[in-house]
């Protein structure tokens, strides 16, 4: 468009001359504004930009549009195609088209901002709304009205009042103890539970039961899944293969762990952005919980879109979670009504650009915790074994041993003092020989004198030079397998000897070529064992002459030989294999290095501004930085390395002045109690979203917060104490007139059961809910090993699904077919808020599936265990577990007839159908 | 089975007037509307179906008078090559084998291009507008002057996954709704006793996005797709095989005793009454949707008009997809979505992928789309239904003019590719834009899906840009910000 650009220069000038520039220093505000506004603004601003091009954007203001590039040129306006097309140089393009044309003073007054640099203090449309919107401001500190013990209940009464309403008296106590478990914990409470608590006199007997369910990590596992809505965490890819993601799970354990440990909430934002700094490795799992492309293309358009795609899936879902902001909306334009700069939204990109989908080698405080395990695993291990040691055969003695095993090999004999023990080896199955560990057990308390950790010093006759993993030293590190190992350099022979701390009274040894079963080579077949003396003579105690001759890889590792001891010995002997068996099992994958889907950290890409968001048309370059307008107004060095770039964001998010953090939060808590936030639209803030319908209280919650060390339990506390949350749900004509949806809490609003703790209740009422907590979920669907994963739901799912539904191991945009009719997020966008709907697929799944009618079943079977034989009796312990009441005379005269007419099973579908069932009042 | 209504209460306390007063108004009614319209920053009120809880699928008026009742989207899954089926170009012909101009810098989807190759099948005048249509679709060829082409189509994405996303939902990325949700929460349903839209997946297995194409996303659940086709019914529908029809209705009975009870003792939760009534239509629905998908009454003419008793067996079960389309829209069904093509098998092999061998893959597939989809066309206007029933043959988006450097095949091209409409509101024998003489790029008149889904919109009587639904920030739309109604295509 240059060409065009030089032929309307030379046009405009040549005929017909320009209105002088106005002489006087022109303010932008003042002067310039007010004539974009009114000739402008409505074809070239927030709402439409025709020709591509802007007037309320600085930046998009100088470059121009799909016609001319630049549009203003600085200190040069006679040669600006803005001033010459308002100035009527180019007899085809009439600006403004409609209204009047620019007065020769108003085109002067633009001549004179060009000339005079064309600065604008900052972008119009951001100013605005920097300056008004409540959620952009400090927080206030409402006073709270006189006369109420809890300041909720005043301020939720002030507004009331202010309406000529009222709250409802305080709900019955099997109401509130319901509600109160299905909201804390997702489960409902067992009759015993509710008796007690009816029972109680004690005037702390609601805050006892409060406090104690937030204790249950039962709580955890209820309030992540409202976490991982609004991150959009799902264990699939998405798209077109959508291929699960078998190591996304550990970030799922990590939010529950999380909220069970009460993490202060800026500690709980700063793990997500950058736990790889932190030690909170699965933390990052958030980063990459959104839908990712997995078809590659050599197709460099389709590679940036989609690379694009992932990046603003990152920026969006950050902007959403923390700050209830849209931010994505700002990857084409600046944001249309909130103050987000299109450079905002690239700064933030910037803050990503290191970030790639993967899994990664999971460390980090989670690494730590694993490490434990395993070193508690090992020395229960061994413990077992050097028990186990005491039955096999004595060495040397008697009958033929069993051969050598590259597993496990016992050598047992007479106590006898020593001060070291030497393993020679003349013969192997392979080429140099190989040990992982040599362990020997103290004669009275079966400790290992060997280990290293005992002191004791590994040498050797010689070690293969150049494999860290074949050293002198894994002869007694503790550490079992291939990977710690020593191997001698010499063909088929070799010998190793451990001198111990002190001289001490030892019985057996314990060795083995890989005590973790991959390997079978290199193991010494033809081997002597012998222990020094305090006094330094040797002594053969073991060697391979009485073992049966080698008898080729045993697959299994044989155990010891008990076949021989006598029926009682045989019998302790016994009963310490199933666990050693299973740590056995449990071992390889504590000691293997595991992956998490939490990210791939690298150096970041060069970030540009996207001209109209697409990547195929690349602008300046952005550093990394923050939201400008929102105090986020640093900026990194372009080349600032990646976690430095994520901790930098996730300072400036969590920092305790960032009011917008805060309100946010406590907002979706509230959210999550009564069914709706303050804030009806709990991911968006800004100037789109809805009023508060209390900024009082929002604002005193979110103080509050800050207050109480940002501890979501010390938030949930306060809210579920005051008299607003424990008022009843009934219902008022005149009041639902007023306010059907009890948006200003005149009474508790009931709300149905959602899909998770619904299927959760079914289970904990037939009795089959599985409380095993974390690691990987369970999945509802047919295993299938497709490239492009088809998804078949077990029919009906087994025991191994009977798991909490968090623990699901849940697809994206592949919803469970009985519960994902309830409003379960497919997880392809975020969502901060379920809808509740009703469908008749509900009804269909919840009376014909087969998971409901084995439940009903199952139900029936635990009434039979846990009830009297009559009819009467099940009924009664039927409607204590599933509603935690008893039957109205009709309802138990009509369920004794069925029941006697129909079975157990006909009467328990129904009931767990039943609209009580399904709905928290 | 029982046809009483699951409880009598629940209907009487969920009267109308009631859900309008209660439903419509206070700040409930007040907190939805202040959103960006009432602001004045939306040019347009977004359209705010008023949904009685009870009755989601209850019919509602279009904004403006609607040409077409209901729609039924054909959706052949994989990329249906239109240079090789409607897309007349002799230049192709003329300049078989040689480069494509520029084709040298070119990398599409699997990478650099072959010579260009002239159609596989020939192309011949067909009905009285002479139309040029090929080989590989004979029946449906036939029926040329029924159809309404758009030969300009262009798409966002070049991966079948995204651009799959962006046929049935508006949106490249997943979890926005399909566009039978949209029509379905506008406009309701003229059936209560079937679903409102239903989504018939071909005998083969799902399409590639599955059940992206009729996810509600962030609408109600209410509003989602129901999946079943001829071979695979409603999920859960029939009653647990070893429950008698006695001891069902005895169960039914039971909990319409528990609910009565519950709704006595909280008489204005329409929630309450509203799951009754889903138990009542749940109930219909399980009498309904086994007699929709019952072809015993039908005839052996319409049998092998469809092809459903051809000797292929997949043409045959596909035609049974297709009888049960026609069924589903004869009883009022809304919105329905036939899927040609599953991707589960990998590329190409049950779809339209023909990346290594387009010729032997094409020539498996054609004849299980062809008659089915011609023998529907014909049964719809037979019977009258296309008069107020919108047919659109879409495919997500185009393939090459030139071979895949190395193989037997076409790749991926979203630059151009056709689609075709026929029925309710539209033209006859027409055809709307072109692609450049290759039929690589659409150059005349060019259309994006937003243009297309404007358009179906606007003959179910909705204006696209007050579709909406506000989440996460935005009032989102079918047609995102973009969209024209593709005037020139209205009859």
């Amino acid at each position: 468009m240059s060409l065009l650009f030089a032929g309307l220069c030379g046009t405009a000038t040549a005929a017909d001359p320009l209105p002088p520039a106005s002489a006087r220093p022109v303010d932008f505000e003042q002067d310039v504004w007010p004539i974009l506004e009114r000739s402008c603004l409505s074809c070239h601003g927030a709402t439409q930009q025709k020709g591509g091009y802007r007037l309320d954007d600085a930046a998009a203001t100088l470059k121009g549009g799909d016609l001319y590039s630049p549009a203003v040129k600085p200190g040069d306006s006679a040669h600006s195609a803005l001033v010459l097309i308002v100035a009527g140089a180019d007899p085809d393009l009439k600006m403004p088209q409609k209204g009047d044309p620019l007065s020769d003073d108003e085109v002067g007054i633009l001549r004179a901002w060009i000339d005079q640099g064309a600065k604008r203090p900052e972008p119009r449309a951001a100013q605005r709304g920097k300056s008004r919107h409540w959620a952009f401001q400090p927080l206030s500190h409402p006073e709270i009205p006189a006369g109420e013990t809890h300041a909720i209940d005043a301020l939720i009464d002030a507004r009331l009042a202010a309406q000529a309403m009222a709250r409802n008296p305080e709900a019955d106590r099997r109401t509130l103890l319901r509600r109160l478990y299905f909201d804390l914990i997702g489960l409902p409470p067992a009759p015993e539970e509710l008796a007690g608590f009816v029972a109680d006199a004690d005037p702390q007997a609601y805050e006892v039961r409060v406090d104690a369910l937030l204790k249950s990590p039962r709580y955890g596992e209820r309030w992540a899944r409202h976490w991982l809505d609004v991150v959009r965490f799902a264990e699939s890819h998405g798209f077109e293969m959508n291929r699960p993601r078998p190591n996304a799970w550990p970030y799922r354990d990590w939010v529950i762990r999380a909220l069970n440990d009460d993490m202060p909430f800026g500690r709980f934002i700063k793990a997500q952005l950058a736990g790889d700094a932190l030690g909170d490795d699965a933390a990052t799992g958030f980063l990459v919980a959104g839908s990712w492309d997995q078809v590659r293309s050599p197709d460099p358009v389709l590679t940036a879109n989609q690379r694009a795609d992932e990046l603003h899936d990152l920026v969006s879902v950050t902007g959403a979670a923390f700050l209830g902001l849209t931010v994505g909306c700002a990857r084409c334009h600046t944001h249309k009504f909130d103050p987000i700069l299109q450079t905002d939204y690239y700064a933030l990109k910037a803050v990503f650009a290191g970030v790639q989908h993967g899994e990664r080698v999971w460390g980090g405080a989670d690494g730590r915790l694993r490490d434990q395990q395993l070193l508690e695993a090992r020395a229960r291990l061994q413990a077992i074994e050097a028990r186990l040691a005491q039955f096999e055969s004595l060495a040397g003695g008697g009958p033929p041993r069993p051969a050598v095993q590259a597993r496990r090999n016992v050598e047992r004999f007479a106590p006898r003092l020593a001060r070291a023990v030497r393993l020679t080896i003349r013969a192997t199955e392979g080429p140099e020989p190989c040990l992982d560990e040599i362990e020997v057990l103290a004669a009275d308390d079966s400790r290992n004198v060997a280990a290293a950790a005992a002191g004791a010093k590994p040498t050797s006759s010689s070690a293969l030079p150049g494999y860290a993993i074949h050293r002198t030293e894994h002869l007694n590190d503790g550490l079992y397998g291939n990977d710690h190992s020593w191997i001698s350099h010499e063909a088929a022979a070799g010998w190793a000897k451990i001198e111990f701390a002190a001289p001490v009274e030892v019985d057996r040894i314990l060795w083995s070529r890989d005590r973790l079963g991959r390997f079978h080579d290199r193991l010494a077949t033809n081997y002597v064992v012998e222990l020094e003396s305090p006094d330094g003579v040797w002594q053969v105690v073991a060697s391979s002459d009485d073992r049966d001759p080698p008898g080729g890889i045993v697959p299994k590792d044989p155990g010891p030989d008990l076949a021989r001891l006598a029926a009682d010995v045989r019998t302790q002997a016994e009963r310490m294999l199933p666990e050693r068996d299973r740590l056995l099992a449990q071992l390889p994958s504590l000691e293997s290095q595991p992956q998490v889907y939490a990210g791939i950290f690298g150096t970041p890409e060069t970030t540009h501004r996207f001209v109209r968001g697409d990547p195929t048309q690349p602008a300046e370059e952005i550093a990394p930085g923050g939201l400008s307008e929102f105090g986020g107004d640093w900026r990194l060095k372009m080349d600032a390395p990646d976690q430095e770039r994520r901790l930098a964001l996730a300072d400036w998010i969590a920092a305790p002045e960032n009011a917008l953090t805060s309100r946010v939060i406590v907002n979706r808590l509230w959210q999550h109690h009564f069914g709706r936030g303050l804030v009806d639209t709990p991911s968006d803030f800004g100037s789109n979203g809805a009023l508060p319908t209390h900024p009082e209280l929002l604002d005193w919650l979110a103080g509050e917060f800050i207050a109480r060390g940002r501890s979501l339990k010390a938030l949930h506390r306060l809210i579920v104490t005051s008299a607003t949350y424990r008022q009843s749900s009934a219902a008022r004509p005149e009041a639902l007139a007023a306010d059907a949806d009890a948006r200003l809490l005149w009474r508790y609003p009931p709300q149905r059961l959602e899909a998770e703790p619904l299927r959760d209740t079914i289970l904990a009422v037939t009795g089959k809910l599985d409380l095993r907590m974390g690691g990987p979920g369970f999945d509802l669907f047919e295993p299938n090993d497709n490239y492009v994963k088809v998804y078949q739901p077990k029919s009906p799912p087994g025991p191994e699904t009977w798991r909490r539904m968090i623990y699901q191991s849940k697809p994206r945009m592949q919803l469970d077919d009985v519960f994902g009719a309830f409003d379960c997020p497919d997880a392809g966008q975020a969502t901060p808020r379920r809808l509740s709907s009703t469908t008749p697929l509900q009804s269909l799944g919840l009376l014909n599936s087969s998971f409901a009618y084995q439940q009903a079943q199952l139900f029936a079977e635990r009434l039979e265990g846990e009830a009297d034989r009559d009819a009467s009796s099940q009924v009664l312990r039927a409607f204590a577990l599933a509603l935690q009441r008893e039957p109205r005379p009709r309802e138990l005269d009509e369920a004794v007839k069925l029941i006697e007419a129909h079975g157990l099973p006909a009467f328990c579908r129904a009931l767990l159908n039943s609209n009580e069932f399904l709905m928290v009042f | 089975m029982q046809l009483e209504p699951l409880s009598h209460a629940g209907r009487g306390l969920l009267n109308r007037r009631d859900f309008l007063r209660w439903g419509g108004t206070g700040l409930g009614g007040i907190a939805l509307a202040s959103l960006l319209a009432e602001k004045g920053l939306l040019a347009a009120p977004p359209v705010r179906p008023l949904i009685d809880p009870a009755h989601p699928y209850a019919p509602r008026q279009p904004q403006f008078d609607a040409k077409a009742k209901r729609v039924l989207m054909i959706f052949c899954s994989g990329a249906l090559s239109h240079v090789d089926t409607f897309d007349y170009k002799p230049e192709l012909v003329r300049r078989h084998d040689t480069p494509l101009p520029g084709g040298d810098q070119l990398v599409t989807f699997q990478g650099g291009q072959g010579n260009l190759i002239q159609p596989l099948w020939k192309f011949k005048p067909r009905g009285e507008s002479g139309k040029m249509v090929s080989d590989l679709l004979p029946h449906m060829a036939e029926l040329a002057d029924e159809m309404c082409f758009i030969h300009s189509m262009t798409a966002k994405s070049n991966t079948h996954g995204p651009a799959e996303n962006q046929m049935s939902t508006g949106f490249v990325l997943d979890g926005f709704p399909g566009m039978g949700c949209w029509v379905t929460y506008a406009l309701g349903s003229e059936c209560d006793d079937l679903p409102a839209f239903v989504a018939i997946p071909d005998p083969r297995g799902v399409p590639q996005v599955g059940p992206n194409h009729w996810n509600s996303a962030f609408l109600p659940a209410a509003f989602q797709g129901t999946a079943f086709n001829a071979d695979k019914p409603i999920p859960h529908l029939a009653r647990p095989a070893t429950v008698s029809a006695d001891r069902d209705a005895a169960t039914r009975d039971y909990l319409k005793l528990l609910n009565d009870e519950h709704l006595a003792e909280n008489p204005y939760d329409t929630q309450l009454a509203a799951r009754i009534a889903a138990h009542e239509m749940a109930a219909k629905m399980q009498l309904a949707a086994p007699e929709v998908a019952d072809f015993s009454r039908e005839s052996t003419m319409t049998a092998s008009l469809y092809g459903a008793d051809a000797a292929n067996p997949l043409t045959a079960r596909f035609a049974k997809n297709c009888i049960l389309a026609r069924r589903l829209l004869e009883r009022g069904v809304r919105f329905v979505q036939l899927f040609n093509g599953a991707y589960a098998m990998g590329e190409g092999v049950g779809n339209w992928d023909g990346h290594k061998t387009i010729q032997s893959q094409y020539d498996i597939h054609a004849p299980i789309l062809d008659q089915p989809v011609a023998g529907l066309l014909r049964d719809l206007k037979l019977r009258g239904l296309l008069d107020d029933t919108l047919v659109v043959f879409v495919t997500e988006f185009g393939r090459m003019p030139t071979f895949q450097k190395g193989a037997s095949g076409r790749d991926h091209n979203p630059n151009g590719f056709t689609v075709w409409l026929a029925g309710a509101g539209v033209k006859r024998a027409f055809s709307h834009g072109a692609t450049d003489e290759f039929g690589y790029k659409a150059v005349e008149k060019v259309q994006t899906i937003y243009d297309l889904h404007a358009t179906i919109l606007h003959l179910v009587g909705l204006n696209h840009e007050q579709l909406s639904f506000y989440h996460n920030g935005i009032e989102r739309r079918l047609t995102d910000v973009h969209g024209q109604v593709i005037t020139n295509v209205l009859a």
